[in-house]
């Protein structure tokens, strides 16, 4: 009995382990083949039989795009569409996380089932007015028209998420607070904001992410090289360059942060919402 | 002393204005203001582009035509290729990748040593950005240079390299393949927290009683994760009619209208022709479908109840 028991736990821990190593071979596989590729040279990517394992090294391939195909541009671009969609979600969004948070008013519940239906619009709903309206005001193939439509979906996301912190961070101190003389706005600024800094850095990073890898929007809201993101950048290379290969870094080194990040902290905000 | 109180009055009249009962509005206003600027009012001038002839290729074509884009839409083959193409695109994906985001999530969920270096492994494909993820199987499947075709030949499963996208129901399964390797982590990571919520004793009761691993499957872990897998479905439903960006990079909607979706043929009918009005009322009908979807599925499967 005991003997089957323990007979039958061992197929299963094998059986979890075959599946667990087979999805990972699935999951790292493809990138791991990129990630070779990328280090070959064109001559024996281009060849009859299929080199698995390189048989010489180069760098060639990274140091052509970083000098020949303006992605230094691209990634600074990049960089300050995320970061100015950063900024504008915290400014505005901690306010309203706070304020959904801590306060009870009329229409509040109405108001952030609001907030989550407009993340369900489809983007290309959104896409083809909003380019019409931001062609009216100029703000087509600029960085700040395009961060401001990245707020589109990730303000609401931001909002959902922070609010979870707020909730999570006690109020005693801030009525401590309250008591001794400080306004609302004291309390807020003073005591809660700081309770709640890693989940807001966390939702930052959230969104950071989300921006930093957005396509369709870029697609369609930048024309020059003056705003172009390198999601953007790396779609219309693919045709110039045959194969993206320098665009490996920025995009796993975002993918495996997030990763890492997701499975190993134990309060996950991203789904809540 | 006198300067530091004035250079703080700004501040101090925001305090005060704090402590009125106006405070949370004043706190949502820049936000709302947000959000009505850049999705409630394109939003309500889209579906109004949708009744209007707007073609930026031809700025002098301007006005109402009414109806005229919707009856377009109905005698447009492609309109139903799209419509068709968008059910068996996102029911195959979604299906697939509930499969093994179950797989996976249970396997994780025995917590056996080294699980967590799995999960990040297995994590790793959803956050990669959908351009990456498109052009990196777009090379790995291409039909001089892809590793796929070498491993199949080798294998003897193909006698000689094949055109995955070049053929059109080939080129819809490997969409739906690149799809759930980049989307199924999302199911792992939703159903495995569900599976953590799930108390042990059940299965110990169940375990007593004489339940096998099928009995438990079907009579605990199902039913318990039913709502985490009805919010899994109608979430990654809603995000795979959205969002042309997979198919947009693999194939572009072809070859023919072989993989075209209705998400891409509204992007491509405003990218590449110009013709907004058309576009619109395209997405407008996506969106109207997707909503009586998500109430039929949301009443169907009850989430909201429980």
């Amino acid at each position: 009995m005991i003997e089957s028991k323990r007979h039958r736990r061992l197929i299963a821990n094998i059986a979890t382990y075959t599946v667990l190593v087979s999805l990972s071979a699935f999951c790292i596989g493809p990138m791991v083949w990129m990630f070779l590729t990328s280090l070959k040279y064109e001559a024996d990517i281009v060849t009859q039989t299929m080199q698995y394992i390189p048989s010489r090294i180069t760098f060639d391939n990274y140091v052509a795009i970083w000098t020949q195909s303006g992605f230094p541009l691209l990634i600074g671009n990049s960089l300050v569409v995320t970061l100015l969609t950063v900024t504008i979600c915290v400014v505005t969004g901690t306010l309203a996380a706070y304020a959904f948070s801590r306060f009870a008013f009329r229409g509040r519940d109405r108001l952030m089932l609001g907030y989550l239906v407009v993340r369900m619009f489809p983007a290309v709903m959104v896409i083809i007015p909003l380019y019409v309206v931001m062609r009216g005001v100029g703000l087509v193939d600029s960085r700040f028209g395009l961060a401001l439509a990245y707020t589109s979906f990730l303000l609401p996301l931001f909002v959902w998420m922070l609010k979870g912190f707020f909730d999570s961070a006690p109020r005693e101190l801030e009525s401590a607070a309250r008591i001794d003389g400080s306004t609302r706005l004291g309390a807020m600024v003073r005591i809660v904001v700081p309770l709640a800094r890693n989940g807001l850095v966390a939702s930052s990073v959230f969104i950071a992410i989300a921006a930093w890898n957005e396509f369709l929007f870029a697609l369609m809201l930048t024309t020059g090289q003056g705003s172009r993101t390198w999601p953007v950048g790396l779609q219309l290379m693919v045709g110039e360059f045959q194969l993206p290969w320098a665009f490996w870094p920025p995009a796993a080194s975002s993918a495996s942060s997030r990763s890492s990040f997701s499975s190993l902290s134990s309060n996950e905000p991203w789904f809540r919402g | 002393m006198t300067s530091s109180a004035s250079r703080y009055l700004p501040f101090r009249a925001l305090g005060e204005l704090s402590e009125t009962r106006y405070w949370m509005y004043l706190l949502l206003l820049p936000s709302l203001v947000l959000i009505l600027l850049v999705i409630a009012y394109p939003t309500l001038y889209g579906m109004a582009i949708s009744f209007r002839e707007m073609r930026l290729t031809r700025p002098g074509l301007d006005g109402w035509v009414g109806f005229k884009h919707y009856a377009a839409m109905w005698s447009d083959p492609v309109f139903w290729i799209a419509l068709k193409n968008t059910v068996v695109w996102v029911t195959a994906a979604v299906v697939l990748e509930l499969a093994l985001g179950l797989l996976t999530a249970t396997a994780l969920n025995r917590d056996l040593p080294g699980t967590k270096i799995f999960a990040v492994l297995i994590l790793l494909p959803y956050f990669l950005p959908n351009v990456v993820a498109g052009h990196m199987w777009a090379l790995m499947l291409d039909p001089r240079l892809g590793v796929i075709n070498d491993i199949l030949v080798r294998m003897g499963v193909l006698q000689s390299y094949k055109a995955w996208f070049a053929d059109p129901n080939a080129a819809l399964a490997a969409t739906i393949l690149v799809e759930a390797w980049h989307g199924f982590p999302f199911f792992a990571l939703l159903l495995l927290a569900g599976l953590k919520s799930i108390p042990e004793d059940l299965y110990k009761a169940a375990a007593v009683d004489g339940a096998g691993v099928a009995a438990q499957l079907r009579l605990i872990t199902l039913p318990m994760l039913k709502t985490v897998i009805a919010a899994a479905v109608i979430l990654r439903v809603i995000s795979l009619v959205n969002s042309p960006d997979l198919l947009l990079i693999l194939t572009g909607g072809g070859p023919g209208d072989a993989t075209q979706v209705l998400s891409l043929y509204a992007f491509q009918t405003a990218y590449k022709e110009f013709n907004f009005g058309y576009a619109s009322a395209l997405s407008v009908v996506m969106f109207v479908i997707l909503m009586i979807f998500a109430v039929a599925y949301i009443r169907m499967s009850r989430i909201t109840k429980e």
